[in-house]
This record gives C-alpha cells, sequence and structure tokens, in this order.
C-alpha cells in the first residue's frame, strides 16, 4: 500500500505562510528603481483626469502637461521665484501691454504634426482666452488682447491693459503650453487623457488609470533632456501611505504629510533627504450659501465662530503648521495676521438661536485624505458643542473635484466642505477663484461678490505694493463678512527624496519633473 | 424523567466537550468570548467616552490611565477598541445571518424550482459572485455614501450567492429521495415539504460555513472602514483605528496595534473556532484541508 501526500492548501497552512512571507517581506529591504539611473518613480496625489492645458483639474496634471506640450516659459527651480524658457529663445516685455517672443527654431509635434510656430503660439493663447472655451484659466488671460504673428517663429503679445501677473502666474505655468493648432483643429474638441502632437521634453507613453503614468523622454527634444529614460507616477492619494511607500523602496521623491515632517527631519529614512518648504496653499472650511440650511448667513457666521482653529490645526498637523488668515501665504501683498471671526462658542450658539437654527444637521464632505478627516473630526466636536450635528464625507479624489460643479448634480446638496487650493506666487491668483465667474467652477461656496469682483480686477492692473496689500486684504475681509469662509492655515511643505536624485522644486516645493535630474 | 433530562444535556454537552479538548477549539472559544464579552460589556469597561475628543491627551502610550493609548485626538484607544467590537462583532453577526437566510431561500428555489428558474438564478449568482469585493463596495459606496448599511450590503451581496449555491446543490441531491417522494405523494406542500424535509438535511454544513466566514466579514468591515467606505466618522471602528495608526505608525505604533490586535485576535478565534466545529462535526471535510 502506497500513502499520497496531500499538496492542497488548508487554511491554516496558508495563515502561517502568510505569516512568514510577511515577515520576511519586511526584513528584506527593496531597492529604489532609480538606482540604474533611467527611471524616477515619484507619487502624485492625484491620477490625471485631463491632459488639456485650458482645462487641467490639478498640480499633478500641470506637471504632466508641461513635461508633453512645450510650455514658452516653466517656473525656475530652487529658493526664489523666476523663470526658464523652454520653447522661446528669447521673450521680452517691450512696454506694459506688448510682450515679443521668438520660439526656439526645431521643436517639433509628435504624430507628424509638424514644427511648432508662431501660429501655434496664437491659437494656444487665445483658444484658452476664448470666453467660448468656458475655461476655467480663461483668467490667466483675461487682459489678452491678441497674439501677432511677425513670422513663422516670432510674434507678439498684445495686452489690453497692464497685467501685472503674466510673469509670476501666467507664462511660467500650464497657461503658456502650446499645442499643435492643426492638430487641434483635427481633434475638434478639448483633449482628454490621450494626448496629440506632443511636443516636450517627454512624451505620454503609457496611463494606467489609477495605476501609473509613464513619461518617457522625447528622442526628438533637441534641447536640454530631462534628466531620466523614464518617470513613472503613481497616483497615492494619502500621503502617509505615500510615505511607507518610499521607506519601502517603492518612490524616488514624494510630498510628506505635514504632520509627518518633524519625525521625518528627526530621523529620515537612510540614504534620503528631507525637504521643508514654505507653502503657498490654503486650507479652510467652506460653506456653500445658496445650500437651504446655510443660507441665513447668522448660521455661517455661528459656524465661523465655533471652530476652534487653533486647534484644528495643530490636531490635524501635529503642530508642525500654524493658523492662517486668509487664502493669501506670507510674503505676499494682501497677507494678513487675523480674521474678522473668533473662537466663541457661546456666541456661535446665540447666533443658531437668533437664527432659529435648533438642531441643526449638516454635512462635511472632505477628500479621503488622514490630516483632513483628523482635521474633520475636530470641526464635528466644534460643531457638535454649540449643538450642530455635523456628518463626515469622505470622498476620493475623483469624486471630490466635482462636487461642486455646476455640471454636476450634487453641488446645491453641498453644505461644509474641507478644501485645499495651491496657488502661484502672486495674490491674484488666490482671489480668482472666489469671483463670481468661478460660481459652481471651482467657488463651490457660491460667494457673489460684485465689489470683490471689481477688486480683484483692479488688483491685475495695480503695480504699486502697498495699494495691492489694501486690495487683497480687503478682498478677504469681505470673504469674511460674507460668512462662507473658515481660514485654517497655509501649511508647510514636506517633502523626502532619495540622495540618489535632485529634484526640481518651486521655492514652494511643488515639482517641476522636466527639471528632476540624477545627483 | 429525571434521567431522560441529564442525558439529554450530557447529549448537548458532547459537542462542547470535544471541541474543548482540542487545543485550537479551546483557544478559538476564548477569544471569541473574550472579544464578544468585551463588546457586550464597552459601556461598562470603558473608562472614557469613546468620541471625546481631548487635544492636549494625544497620542499618549498606553498606560494605567489609557490601558491601550491615546489617538491623534486624544481618544481613549482601550474605548474605542471596545466599542468598535460592537460595530465589528455587530455587522458581522447581521450581515452572516440576513446572508444565510437570503442564500437559504434563493437556494431552496433554486434547487427545488423549474429549470428554468434554476439556470436564470445561477446566471444571478455568478454574476455577483464575478465581481471583485472592493470593486462592488466601491460602486455601492460611491452610489450610497459610506454607511454601515453600505457594509452590510456588501458581505450580503458578497456572501449570498455562495450560500445559495451550497443549498441549491444540496436540494438538487434531496429533491428526488424516496422521503421527499414519500412527502409529495401524501399532499404535502412544496412549503412544507422544503421547510419540514429539506431544509433540516441541507442547513448544518451551512452554519459551520457561517462561522467561519464570520471572520472575514469582519475583515470586510474594517477595511472598508480602513479606506473610509465604512462607518462614518467618529463612530469607532477597528479598520478605523488602525487607519488612524498607520499615519504615524512609526512614533506612535501602539494605535495601530490597538487596531489590528482585535481583528487578528477575533479573526484566528472565529477561524479556530470554526474549523473545530466543522473537525467536530463534520471529519470528512477535515480531509479535505
Amino acid at each position: 500500500m502506497t500513502q499520497s501526500r496531500d499538496f492542497g492548501v488548508s487554511r491554516r497552512s496558508f495563515l502561517a505562510a502568510a505569516g512568514a512571507f510577511g515577515a520576511a517581506s519586511v526584513a528584506v529591504p527593496r531597492m529604489a528603481l532609480s538606482q540604474d539611473g533611467s527611471v524616477l518613480t515619484v507619487r502624485s496625489y492625484s491620477d490625471l483626469q485631463v491632459l488639456d492645458p485650458a482645462f487641467r483639474l490639478s498640480l499633478p496634471e500641470d506637471d504632466i502637461i508641461r513635461s508633453i506640450f512645450a510650455p514658452l516659459l516653466i517656473p525656475q527651480a530652487g529658493d526664489t521665484w523666476g523663470w526658464k524658457a523652454i520653447a522661446v529663445d528669447s521673450i521680452e516685455q517691450l512696454d506694459d501691454v506688448t510682450v515679443s517672443f521668438r520660439l526656439k527654431d526645431n521643436i517639433g509635434f509628435t504624430d507628424g504634426f509638424g514644427q511648432m510656430t508662431a501660429e501655434d503660439v496664437k491659437f494656444s493663447i487665445e483658444r484658452m482666452a476664448d470666453p467660448a472655451m468656458e475655461s476655467p484659466y480663461a483668467g490667466d488671460w483675461a487682459t489678452l488682447k491678441e497674439v501677432e504673428v511677425k513670422d513663422k517663429l516670432s510674434g507678439l503679445i498684445h495686452l489690453k491693459n497692464k497685467f501685472v501677473p503674466l510673469w509670476t502666474t501666467t507664462l511660467p505655468t500650464p497657461a503658456s503650453c502650446i499645442l499643435s493648432k492643426r492638430a487641434m483643429e483635427e481633434l475638434g474638441d478639448k483633449i482628454t487623457t490621450k494626448p496629440v502632437a506632443q511636443s516636450g521634453q517627454y512624451l505620454l507613453a503609457d496611463w494606467q488609470p489609477k495605476q501609473k503614468t509613464i513619461l518617457k523622454r522625447n528622442p526628438d527634444w533637441a534641447h536640454e533632456p530631462g534628466g531620466f529614460d523614464e518617470i513613472h507616477i503613481i497616483p497615492i492619494e494619502d500621503p502617509a501611505t505615500a510615505e511607507r511607500g518610499f521607506e519601502a523602496g517603492d518612490l524616488d521623491y514624494t510630498w510628506t504629510s505635514v504632520s509627518s515632517l518633524p519625525r521625518l527631519k528627526e530621523n529620515p529614512p537612510a540614504g534620503s533627504v528631507v525637504l521643508e518648504k514654505p507653502s503657498l496653499a490654503y486650507v479652510w472650511l467652506g460653506m456653500n450659501q445658496d445650500n437651504e440650511a446655510l443660507k441665513d448667513i447668522r448660521i455661517r457666521r455661528a459656524i465661523q465662530h465655533a471652530i476652534d482653529r487653533q486647534t484644528v490645526v495643530d490636531a490635524a498637523y501635529f503642530g508642525a503648521a500654524s493658523v492662517g488668515n486668509g487664502i493669501i501665504a506670507p510674503g505676499l501683498p494682501g497677507s494678513r495676521d487675523s480674521v474678522a471671526y473668533d473662537y466663541d462658542p457661546d456666541k456661535a450658539r446665540a447666533l443658531l438661536a437668533e437664527a432659529g437654527a435648533s438642531n441643526l444637521f449638516v454635512t462635511l464632505d472632505i477628500l479621503n485624505q488622514s490630516e483632513r478627516l483628523t482635521a474633520a473630526q475636530v470641526i464635528q466636536a466644534n460643531l457638535a458643542d454649540v449643538g450642530v450635528t455635523c456628518e463626515i464625507k469622505q470622498n476620493d479624489s475623483g469624486t471630490f473635484w466635482t462636487l461642486g460643479s455646476k455640471d454636476g448634480e450634487y453641488f446645491m446638496n453641498l453644505q461644509l466642505l474641507l478644501q485645499r487650493f495651491s496657488m502661484q506666487p502672486d495674490p491674484s491668483w488666490a482671489t480668482v477663484w472666489f469671483t463670481p465667474e468661478q460660481v459652481g467652477v471651482w467657488n463651490w461656496e457660491r460667494f457673489d461678490n460684485a465689489e470683490y469682483k471689481a477688486l480683484h480686477d483692479q488688483g491685475l492692473s495695480e503695480s504699486d505694493e502697498g495699494k495691492r496689500d489694501e486690495i487683497y486684504r480687503k478682498m478677504q475681509g469681505l470673504m469674511d463678512e460674507s460668512g462662507c469662509y473658515v481660514f485654517l492655515t497655509h501649511e508647510v511643505v514636506g517633502a523626502i527624496h532619495r540622495d540618489t536624485i535632485v529634484p526640481g522644486l518651486k521655492p514652494n516645493g511643488e515639482s517641476l519633473l522636466s527639471e528632476f535630474k540624477s545627483a | 424523567m429525571f434521567a431522560a433530562a441529564s442525558e439529554d444535556r450530557r447529549q448537548w454537552l458532547k459537542p462542547l466537550v470535544r471541541i474543548l479538548r482540542e487545543p485550537l477549539g479551546a483557544l478559538g472559544i476564548a477569544l471569541v468570548i473574550l472579544m464578544v464579552g468585551g463588546a457586550a460589556l464597552a459601556d461598562f469597561l470603558s473608562a472614557f467616552e469613546p468620541n471625546k475628543i481631548s487635544p492636549r491627551d494625544r497620542f499618549q502610550g498606553p498606560s494605567l490611565t489609557h490601558l491601550l493609548g491615546t489617538d491623534q485626538l486624544g481618544r481613549d484607544l482601550f474605548s474605542r477598541v471596545l466599542h468598535g467590537g460592537r460595530i465589528a462583532l455587530s455587522v458581522a453577526l447581521f450581515a452572516t445571518a440576513a446572508s444565510l437566510i437570503i442564500g437559504i431561500v434563493l437556494g431552496l428555489i433554486a434547487g427545488y424550482g423549474p429549470r428554468w428558474l434554476d439556470n436564470l438564478m445561477i446566471l444571478l449568482f455568478d454574476s455577483i459572485k464575478s465581481f471583485p469585493t472592493v470593486m462592488l463596495a466601491l460602486a455601492l459606496v460611491t452610489l450610497f455614501g459610506p454607511s454601515l448599511t453600505a457594509v452590510v450590503v456588501v458581505v450580503v451581496l458578497v456572501n449570498v450567492p455562495g450560500y445559495a449555491r451550497i443549498i441549491r446543490t444540496q436540494t438538487l441531491a434531496l429533491k428526488t429521495s424516496e422521503f421527499v417522494t414519500a412527502a409529495q405523494s401524501m399532499g404535502a406542500s412544496t412549503a412544507r415539504i422544503l421547510r419540514h424535509h429539506i431544509m433540516p438535511n441541507v442547513i448544518g454544513p451551512l452554519l459551520i460555513l457561517a462561522s467561519m466566514d464570520i471572520p472575514v466579514v469582519i475583515a470586510i468591515e474594517a477595511g472598508m472602514s480602513f479606506l473610509g467606505l465604512g462607518v462614518r466618522p467618529p463612530t469607532p471602528s477597528w479598520g478605523a483605528i488602525l487607519n488612524d495608526g498607520f499615519t504615524a505608525i512609526r512614533d506612535t505604533p501602539w494605535i495601530a496595534i490597538a487596531g489590528g490586535l482585535p481583528i487578528i485576535l477575533t479573526t484566528l478565534g472565529f477561524t479556530f473556532l470554526g474549523e473545530t466545529l466543522r473537525d467536530v462535526f463534520d471529519p470528512r471535510l477535515k480531509a479535505r484541508g
């Protein structure tokens, strides 16, 4: 009689094997992907959704867009704000309303769309400014009169009037990315996630939704080449998850959560460099003034007084960030050191009683991230303290970034939201999102104030620093008065990278993928 | 009379004694009693209100005041773990029971009903089964928002096809047996045949299977809460505690341990208990592993 041995997997043997495998995977460190010097692996906080410069949705998309569609300028990497020419040989402000440019001679579009010309510049800039396009970034070119083509490579950008942020928040952004006129006319629509006629230092080689975006060095790019053969961009929403990925050797560069900065600075992982940069971002609690439950300004003001901003920020960022007082970061014209509402639960209760809002129930929509969730829970507790029941709704990035859109169905049900915007180094880039034109686009509080709009327009052409400071302070005062905003913090930016790479970063820590190099 | 009652009690105790004689069975029962007891007595055992935030006390390590330490909002983790146990166990028990009932009913209908209905239901079961659990959870949460109900619905949808298929197979086998034919010839209604003749004969293995599925359900609930798709904050859930701990795992590992340990202990407890139950009541399955 022979005995046969059963090699089937039982639940017990599976548990034992899984335990052993888990222990082994922790014990054996993995290697960084960039160690061969050809592949850079970075984390982005959201997956790409659109590659059209005129309709981009997030910073990670900005980074990809300006890598694959050559812009006139990009921000300069380093600790001071400035710009670097990419598609132009020369660019110069001739007077308050005229800028001349000359393109580099040999930038080509892929897919057989030929050489980049001044006609393409005219098309791309005027397309974004065209009101019929309804680009949320039309404001970047709000004062554009026309682009005049002088010859194949040269032209003049004519403005209707002086536009102070042109060199800080328009030209060095994807607003100056050049698309192929012929390719776009053939496409007849906006670019989605499939780019046409790429022209940058890198080309989009592959996009695996929610998994990976792969950029490859453009073999036809004849100027300063990108630093890596390939850049792999991994969408990881939660910075804490990204930190674990970095520690496990799966990433070469990532933003960290602000709350992790003290720990990482004190004890950086081997072979890594931790960076802390001043942030231009702003985080706030917004209130949709058109929602039925929040229509009464006394209720919104009550919520302003109910929130203990210091505790919210301390709890969410573990003391690494300080309380912010508006949408304009310190160091820029219009930055404030106080807000018009203080933490006063008694006043909040009185206002709620006056408005007859007993047993008020509100929802708070947040992006599903650890820091936001922590902040939201403190807000929830603060509101409970004044008798308001708050339900937290966590959303993935795909859902969250469409919540307040007028094209969706949810915007009128939106009540409270915890929001964070990044900005460029000009105050107008913060204020532009809260103008009446932006209601239902990025202005989800539906704050609609004509005086605010007039001040915004005035700020765009005012070059006197003192007057600009006054204008932008006044605008934030109007935001306070509306009751729609509780300003929380400007955060700081934390990043960590392998010591085998030199990251290309703006002064505020935002990445410029095309500027990353090997060490 | 007295002797008969004593005999009954011995009959009832026999399997229990057999389970307790198995080391893993005894350990399983002990762990299950510990976790269920902790959840049931959470209000008495907790010294702190589980949702009360106290930022000044954040990230305190385990101590006599806070047995498992505190989280990033200064909430007492021991209280949150005990109350989180209520969520995990109530979801597990309720969702498993609901899955069992629906699975049994659908399985009986598929197995005893006409062929076309059987084919249709098998198609339905296989369609549901072919959906990855996480995808299904994401789709439901996108439609209805994260909630405890969403967790229960996901678990029921995931479990029902498996249970229904088992019941259907056994019903098909019993449908033509002599005692069923006899009942039919005596004029018994379909409902009576299903309730009194078929169900008692098919339900035993399913109960064992269900007890072994409880840890899977607990893992689903914890997983969904970890991902922010389960219970809404600030309701304590083991998955949510694990997520809180994950953020600061290097500096304050006790939070992740507080969230992870009960999941491991409960999973092991129910797994050991389920496997011992299976070994005791159906030794044939043991041979299959």
